[in-house]
């Protein structure tokens, strides 16, 4: 089933072009998003998650129309978002601070305390719920960011580099933490790190120099980089800059 | 007790201050008789948020202590004075965690004028209005707040929503709550501070020709609402440098340009022109109603998306 529907989608920053005119579906399931810097993936996750306006294009998502600001507020209650770098306020608790986004997400206020507690016990922080952010390590914040994105349980969650400031065993945990999310909702994960990538995700899109790359599954991706004979340490690796080749010798072309 | 070890478990609970007194208590009899559950308990503390202090304060405590340090008997001593600063973790730990979750309260603190240089701002005006005029003995004490008083809730709403204000912003705008809903609540906030806190200080300040201490309510929250209002088309910030800019300019400038010594008269004169009496209020709350009429039929621009 497809939740977000992108089509001709145009994003512009200044003179820039960061997506050109970009057709692409997400349906439920983990998508793992990746690409080289400055392609793109950032602008995406902006545009879904109703932060930027697109230049041109329609995204719907939920069966609704991004671009109607109504219709807007009806996804906004379904959606998490995690940005690349979130600001929080460093003097408030764990607690305090899901439970604000909560408000802002207006979930029910009765639900939000168990909600809360639900949401930063998954991502394995239940111990520090109460400890204030300016204490936390950065992985620790990394991982209130994704405590907040969950606390709704959304049906769209989009992560702009989840895992960045985590260390391995947070990474294994946090990856099964997708594929359980994953199981409900569609979950967009930016990454640059190859073996979130073939743990996790269910679908590859790989978004370079603002166009769609390539589309497929992990496995998929590995195949192609044995075939193609792609440079990396990694099967997914090596089809990452396989796939990336061949989007750049069309393109040239 | 011989034979019997504390499990991890009731340590665990021991350690994140979830167990009740009357376990504790037997747990900390035992461990004074048993060694090894004593180190397990302190190594249990010691990775909690309590463990990280407990290291500070041990190494300062010894820093301090140079010629104790090299005498190995205080060495020796160690598992059992970790052990000792526990209880105080435990009886601070319960204390928070039982802390409920009120919204009120959550949306004051959260509220991004509250939290930065704005209520400083509103305190220096209303404590520096009233020790100008008891302390330091200046008449025109009272003109010169009623003069400021307008700008500062407009100053808040500018301190409170956007990108420049609030470092949740980026978040806040992905959620249902983002736009004129986020805008009016912290603005409720800003003026539930600053109304109460200015007028009250007007009062206290001595008698003067200027127009009595609640005669800016109504400018003042005029100016907000146009802020809001403007700020559809404007952004907030521009918005509030409008209104707020524009009426400081409106008071302070006549003042400012009459003869020497006659500055607080012809500002008390200015301040009687634009909010004293009956009808100029009344003017000020036409135009407040109009202000609020204008951000409700324009309350969709504030829906609008950021532009790359």
């Amino acid at each position: 089933m497809t939740t977000i529907q992108v089509a001709g989608l145009h994003v512009r920053h200044r003179k820039t072009v960061a997506l050109d005119s970009l057709d692409v579906d997400f349906g439920r399931g983990v998508h793992g998003l990746l690409g080289p810097n400055g392609a793109g993936k950032t602008s995406l996750i902006r545009v879904l998650a109703t932060v930027a306006a697109p230049t041109g294009g329609r995204v719907r998502m939920l069966g609704e129309d991004l671009a109607d600001p109504r219709a807007r507020t009806e996804v906004r209650r379904r959606l998490g978002y995690l940005p690349q770098e979130f600001g929080y306020y460093p003097g408030f608790t764990v607690r305090e601070f899901v439970a604000y986004m909560a408000w802002l997400k207006e979930m029910p206020a009765a639900a939000t305390p168990a909600a809360v507690e639900r949401a930063v016990e998954r991502v394995g922080l239940a111990d520090r719920i109460d400890a204030r952010i300016r204490t936390l390590s950065g992985g620790m914040v990394r991982r209130v960011g994704i405590a907040q994105a969950i606390v709704n349980d959304p049906a769209v969650l989009l992560l702009d580099e989840p895992t960045a400031g985590l260390d391995p065993e947070q990474r294994v945990e946090f990856r099964e933490l997708l594929r359980e999310l994953g199981a409900g909702a569609t979950v967009l994960v930016s990454t640059h790190l190859v073996e979130d990538v073939a743990a996790a995700c269910t679908e590859v899109t790989l978004i370079a120099d603002g166009r769609l790359a390539y589309r497929g599954t992990p496995d998929a991706l590995s195949a192609l980089g044995a075939a193609a004979d792609g440079v990396g340490d990694h099967p997914i690796e090596r089809g990452y800059t396989a796939a990336l080749r061949a989007h750049r010798e069309v393109a040239v072309r | 007790m011989t034979g019997w070890h504390a499990p991890e478990s009731l340590i665990a609970r021991y350690a994140d201050g979830s167990l009740p007194d009357s376990d504790a208590w037997s747990l900390e009899k035992h461990l004074e008789s048993c060694a090894a559950c004593a180190g397990r308990v302190s190594g249990a503390v010691r990775a909690t948020a309590a463990g990280t202090v407990l290291a500070q304060v041990r190494g300062a405590v010894l820093d301090a202590a140079p010629p104790v340090r090299a005498k190995t008997p205080v060495r020796a001593k160690t598992p059992v004075r970790t052990k000792t600063p526990a209880p105080p973790v435990r009886a601070k730990t319960p204390v928070r965690a039982k802390a409920p979750l009120r919204t009120p309260r959550l949306l004051w603190a959260a509220a991004p004028a509250v939290r930065g240089a704005w209520l400083p701002a509103v305190l220096l005006v209303a404590l520096g209005a009233v020790l100008l005029a008891h302390v330091a003995d200046f008449s025109g004490a009272r003109p010169l707040l009623l003069a400021v008083a307008p700008v500062v809730p407009v100053a808040g709403v500018a301190l409170s929503y956007g990108r420049h204000a609030d470092p949740l912003h980026e978040l806040a705008a992905s959620t249902p709550s983002a736009g004129l809903r986020l805008v009016l609540t912290r603005t409720v906030l800003v003026l539930a501070v600053s109304l109460p806190l200015l007028t009250l200080a007007g009062v206290v300040l001595p008698a003067s020709d200027a127009p009595g201490a609640a005669a800016w309510l109504l400018p003042g929250l005029t100016l907000t609402l146009a802020a809001l209002a403007l700020g559809g088309w404007l952004g907030l910030r521009a918005a509030t440098a409008v209104t707020g800019g524009g009426w400081l300019c409106a008071v302070l400038a006549p003042a400012l340009a009459a003869p020497d010594g006659a500055v607080s008269r012809q500002l008390s004169d200015q301040l009687s022109t634009y909010v004293g009496g009956a009808a100029t209020q009344g003017g000020w709350a036409v135009a407040a109603a109009a202000c609020a009429a204008l951000l409700a039929a324009r309350r969709t621009t504030y829906d609008r998306l950021e532009r790359h």
